[in-house]
């Protein structure tokens, strides 16, 4: 499949490329329009990408493969990044991961047959005080998850819902 | 004059300075992996750690603050500093891993953390004897490590390209050789993948490390996780015997290194020499190790009944003589070379001087566009300068088949002309083709006689590059008449000197059966009673600057001080490079 960007996606980067006195800085934004256009940065996009922007195309290859949000494979539609780092672990984290894997019929880092959900297990996500929690594709948290709050949030992703952020306060203000 | 104290030393210095080449030049030694005097410092392998500080002087006396026994207090830099990137500045006080237990303490523990994850696979590993992790790991490294879980696995054997192989686990990210392609090479071929634990360098998917220059990267890899393709499991580091030379490939005459094992160029490395090549070389020029051993003529050839046999090098004078005497003498071409030295083109000269014949000619092998600006030049011959400030007439293709018509006899010095395309064998129907080479090829099999002479591995002798330069060879390779034990100027290598014949790792069979074209022009003088009497390189050169204005107060020795001479060219005859 041949990748291409559409003439709103190369007026975006053209925007992105004047905010920079070089072209290199662009290539994490342009990624970005990569990802959000076609829903990974596979090496063909990788490639698309380094053409576009006139850089090396290992330079390009370089930045995607660093950064762990960048997708470098096609992935369901949306990605579950189950946290079960030390914190998360202890609230019962690997119980949600297991329950996810049992419920949408597949192991961590797999995708569904309908292409719907990406699963992974991903080490700390930053919210130890709301575990434990997930990620939506590089965006919202999903905190102090129970198995209600999966089917829930599961159900509502399928509807083509996406959760709300949720606002949290902190305990010594009594304000949670 | 600005003054840095080193270890307790007071040194002073001029200009600016990085403290890790500031001390290395001054003979020291701090321990580092990705620094690189030619390329970017990223000071990212932190093993170069020392101790700096600054004396603190009173703002209103201007005096340096003393303690209590009256020494002068320094105010350290809070953390231990990177050597390589830190600027040498006026009344510094250094404190490296010779005095300082706290640097060798960091420098040990990070060579620890370094050796997490890599294979110390050191018994098959190429680069062992020649590795600065090992080394390092050998001066200041930690004697165990507290590291007891499994190493992290990466992938190994990848051929990133024609001639580079990777070994993942051993890469410990220096990163010089993705530097070395953004800066120095401007291919940008290489990057580094993934993060943490899993990085390694890598090409872009798909895409192969076909840089002209990829080697290089094999070289000043400090460990073994880049390799030749070529060179790979072929020899021991220790086994090997490093000798200087030229690159012969092309016009720029790098500086190389020719390393040998038995009499056999295994491998050619690039010898540091800041006016012609840097630290470094063309991967062609690395080939050339094959010129040296295969498809070698070993003793002379001659056509007898339309068949080219092996011949005695008595047979051999006795035709070249005859063959030279039969001719009359305007109709004796002789042809020299960009491709054999100096001190060969002047041999030949002196002898057709000597009998009256025209002075040698040329053709010039350039082929337009194949340069590069950097070290790739479009002369593919290493002495093409050489020849012109010889004297010798340049002609084109045009004019060479004009003259070889013209001819009855033609004398051919190490040129491959049929090959090259400038003579077609049509040309020479009818001629009597005396050929001097070192390696078999269609001109060789057409040639009626052919002697087989020394390459630039066996002889010592003189090549002027695209610049003007000139730059010379030191044998390095025996051949059936010379000896290392004898040969003062040979070095040895620890198989050459304690190995014997009757040792499985020595043979006779790596030594060809050729002379230098000197020797055999003086044999072929004195049978014909002319007084000319060519010894060695040494003496040809002494004799070329006594005589020729170009190459006048040029000697071996002074080319040895000052790795090269430049030459003065006539701005009107210098080649593109």
């Amino acid at each position: 499949m041949a990748y291409e960007f559409t003439k709103e996606d190369l007026k975006q980067i053209e925007e992105i490329k004047s905010r920079y006195p070089a072209v290199m800085p662009a290539t994490l934004p342009v990624l970005w329009v990569a990802q959000n256009r076609f829903g990974h940065v596979n090496p063909d996009v990788q490639k698309l990408v380094a053409e576009t922007l006139g850089l090396p195309q290992a330079h390009v290859h370089g930045v995607a493969e660093f950064y762990t949000q960048y997708y470098k494979e096609e992935k369901g539609k949306h990605v579950l990044d189950v946290c079960t780092c030390l914190s998360c672990q202890l609230c019962g984290g690997y119980d949600i991961l297991h329950y996810l894997e049992e419920k949408l019929g597949i192991k961590k880092g797999e995708t569904t047959q309908d292409g719907m959900f990406t699963l992974n297990e991903v080490e700390c996500l930053g919210a130890c005080g709301y575990a434990p929690m997930l990620q939506v594709t590089n965006d919202q948290y999903v905190n102090h998850l129970t198995k209600e709050k999966v089917d829930k949030l599961v159900d509502s992703l399928k509807n083509g819902e996406k959760p709300q952020y949720e606002k949290i306060g902190m305990p010594q203000h009594e304000n949670i | 004059m600005p003054e840095v104290i080193i270890d307790g030393k007071s040194y002073t210095y001029e200009g600016q300075y990085k403290l890790l080449q500031f001390i290395q030049d001054l003979g020291k030694e701090v321990p580092f992996f990705c620094y690189h005097p030619s390329m970017s410092i990223p000071a990212n392998c932190r093993q170069c750690m020392v101790k700096v500080g600054q004396y603190i002087i009173d703002r209103e006396s201007g005096e340096h603050q003393l303690d209590e026994k009256g020494e002068r207090v320094i105010r350290w830099f809070p953390k231990l500093q990177t050597a390589c990137n830190i600027d040498v500045a006026d009344g510094m006080v250094v404190h490296t891993q010779e005095t300082d237990e706290l640097v060798r303490r960091a420098q040990k523990d990070n060579l620890e953390l370094i050796l997490i994850n890599h294979p110390l696979d050191c018994p098959i590993c190429d680069q062992a004897g020649e590795c600065p992790l090992q080394i390092q790991t050998y001066k200041y490294g930690p004697e165990g490590s507290r590291f007891e879980v499994k190493k992290v696995h990466k992938p190994k054997r990848i051929q990133l390209g024609p001639r580079v192989v990777l070994d993942a686990e051993r890469c410990i990210n220096c990163t010089r050789c993705t530097r070395f392609t953004e800066e120095i090479s401007k291919t940008h071929q290489l990057t580094i993948t993934r993060r943490g634990d899993k990085n390694y360098p890598t090409t872009a998917p798909g895409l192969e490390f076909d840089d002209p220059y990829s080697l290089n990267t094999v070289d000043i890899c400090p460990v073994g996780a880049l390799t030749s393709a070529d060179f790979r499991f072929k020899a021991r580091v220790w086994e090997m015997n490093q000798t200087p030379g030229i690159d012969i490939t092309n016009g720029k005459g790098c500086n190389i290194d020719l390393w040998t094992r038995d009499n056999l160029v295994l491998r050619i490395t690039p010898r540091f020499n800041k006016d012609v090549n840097g630290h470094w070389m063309p991967d062609k020029g690395r080939e050339a190790y094959r010129l040296f051993n295969e498809n070698r003529i070993s003793r002379p050839l001659q056509i007898l009944d339309s068949e080219q046999i092996l011949s005695s090098w008595n047979n051999a004078i006795a035709t070249f003589n005859e063959q030279v005497e039969e001719a009359n003498k305007k109709e004796i071409l002789v042809i020299g070379s960009a491709h054999a030295s100096v001190e060969e083109n002047y041999s030949l000269a002196r002898f057709s001087n000597l009998l009256g014949l025209n002075q040698p000619v040329f053709v010039p092998h350039i082929i337009e566009g194949t340069g590069d600006g950097f070290l790739i030049t479009d002369d593919q011959a290493p002495n093409t300068n050489g020849c012109r400030l010889l004297g010798f007439t340049e002609l084109d293709q045009k004019s060479i088949k004009k003259a070889v018509k013209k001819a009855s006899l033609v004398i051919l010095l190490s040129d491959h002309l049929l090959d090259r395309g400038v003579l077609s064998p049509g040309d020479l129907d009818g001629k009597f083709l005396i050929t001097f080479a070192t390696n078999h090829s269609d001109t060789t099999k057409r040639a009626d006689l052919v002697i087989p002479i020394t390459t630039a591995a066996e002889h010592a002798a003189s090549y002027v590059n695209v610049d003007g330069r000139i730059q010379r060879t030191i044998r390095a390779k025996e051949t059936k008449y010379t000896n290392r034990r004898l040969d003062l100027e040979m070095s040895e290598g620890r198989l050459d000197r304690y190995g014997t014949n009757f040792d499985n790792w020595v043979t006779e069979e790596n030594k060809i059966d050729c002379v230098p074209v000197w020797s055999f022009i003086s044999q072929a003088a004195g049978a014909q009673d002319l007084d000319l009497v060519l010894n060695e390189g040494r003496e040809i050169m002494d004799e070329i600057a006594s005589v020729l204005e170009p190459f006048e107060g040029v000697s071996y020795h002074l080319m040895d001080e000052q790795s090269g001479i430049r030459l003065h060219l006539d701005t009107k005859e210098k080649t593109k490079t």
